[in-house]
């Protein structure tokens, strides 16, 4: 955790596990158009904070959901998806993912299976859209079927940041899908982690001045366990 | 004083952009050329292309040519002098200037994948819909309800064999 926001002081992560902190992420190949998709969602919304050291962008947005304040921190890449992998900080805390590719482009549709693999290696479980954008360049692409979605099981979109076809609906879709992980994560390692903090917070809780060796001998065995 | 530009083309020997323009006051057809100098197979072509456009002599005449069509005449130019045949020239050029859709563009480095967003962005440019417009739509929804039978997009048939 230290280690963390040792290295990204701008980005301390611990507030995504507050109620109202949800973490969306967008992955996909270079120039299939995920910032303009950003930015046609929140049209006059907050100008983007640009943390050009971590090739990061990031996007503000608040909402309510059945009557609570939602804000979501929208992570974009800036150039770092030419590694063709993210830095697991990226990934860390997310609670939904908006995977993009570029229905002009062939290959960024077949790269979408490496992001989709990276994604779960970091995040076994949280909901996953995948969005066909750039409709606008020919209308007849969403009379055709992509199957990588189907296969994998997860929603998918035809979509122009352009035009803006179906961009807010993905957004507010997702945002819903984030929020309602979050209340019933069901991400084992997830739990696990959250398992560990409570379980050094405890320890911590129990003796603060005592030294570790010591502690194990005096605490009632009770709460050691 | 009005100019219209009707074509603008690259002359190898001696190296000269040359423009034939419209002049409309006249309603005459006339030709222009402009020397280039010092110009070498190593010299950079947007930038030649930009000081083309801003010489104060050239300027009145070049209003109306795209900076984007000037670089692709210094780089036919460029390519000439670095002793490549015309059409293989014209092949380097239009693979500059169009988006294959095999190609990876993660692959690039800054100046070529900005180059290849620009294309692209003509594109989007051209569809868009601002924010400002009078018609504009915050929330445009589709429901593109796919009529059977559905035809592949083409894209998936190497995985079909593969059991995934």
């Amino acid at each position: 955790m230290a280690g963390e926001s040792r290295r990204l002081p701008e980005l301390n992560q611990d507030k995504y596990d507050t109620d109202e902190q949800v973490k969306i992420i967008c992955l996909g190949d270079s120039a299939v158009g995920k910032s303009k998709l950003m930015e046609r969602f929140l049209v006059d919304g907050y100008r983007p904070q640009q943390l050009s050291t971590y090739a990061l962008t990031l996007y503000k947005h608040s909402t309510t959901l059945n009557d609570k304040t939602v804000l979501v921190d929208f992570w974009d890449t800036a150039g770092q998806e030419r590694f063709q992998s993210m830095h697991p900080s990226y990934y860390h805390k997310a609670h939904a993912c908006i995977m993009v590719f570029d229905v002009q482009r062939k290959v960024t549709y077949k790269n979408l299976s490496s992001w989709y693999q990276e994604l779960r290696e970091y995040r076994p479980t949280i909901p996953c859209v995948v969005v066909a954008n750039k409709i606008d360049a020919d209308q007849k692409i969403t009379q055709k079927s992509f199957n990588f979605a189907k296969k994998q099981g997860l929603p998918f979109y035809f979509v122009s940041a352009a035009d803006g076809t179906n961009v807010v609906k993905l957004f507010r879709d997702t945002i819903r899908l984030a929020v309602s992980y979050k209340e019933n994560s069901s991400d084992f390692m997830d739990e696990v982690m959250r398992e560990l903090e409570n379980f050094a917070l405890e320890a911590k809780g129990d003796g603060p001045e005592q030294n570790p060796e010591t502690t194990t001998e005096t605490t009632d065995p009770d709460t050691t366990v | 004083m009005t100019y219209t530009p009707k074509k603008c083309g690259v002359k190898f020997k001696p190296p000269a952009i040359i423009l034939i323009y419209e002049d409309e006051k006249t309603k005459k057809i006339r030709q222009r050329s402009m020397p280039v100098r010092n110009f070498s197979k190593f010299s950079d072509c947007s930038r030649a292309a930009e000081e083309l456009k801003n010489n104060p002599r050239h300027k009145p005449f070049l209003g109306g040519v795209s900076l984007q069509q000037l670089q692709k005449l210094y780089q036919l130019l460029r390519n000439s002098l670095s002793g490549l045949s015309l059409d293989r020239s014209l092949e380097i050029i239009h693979k500059e200037n169009t988006i294959d859709s095999e190609e990876d563009l993660n692959k690039l480095d800054d100046k070529e994948l900005d180059q290849k967003k620009k294309i692209m962005d003509e594109l989007f440019e051209k569809n868009r819909k601002k924010s400002d417009d009078p018609d504009f739509v915050y929330d445009v929804e589709v429901d593109f309800a796919q009529v059977e039978p559905i035809e592949s997009c083409g894209w998936d048939d190497e995985e079909t064999n593969e059991d995934f």
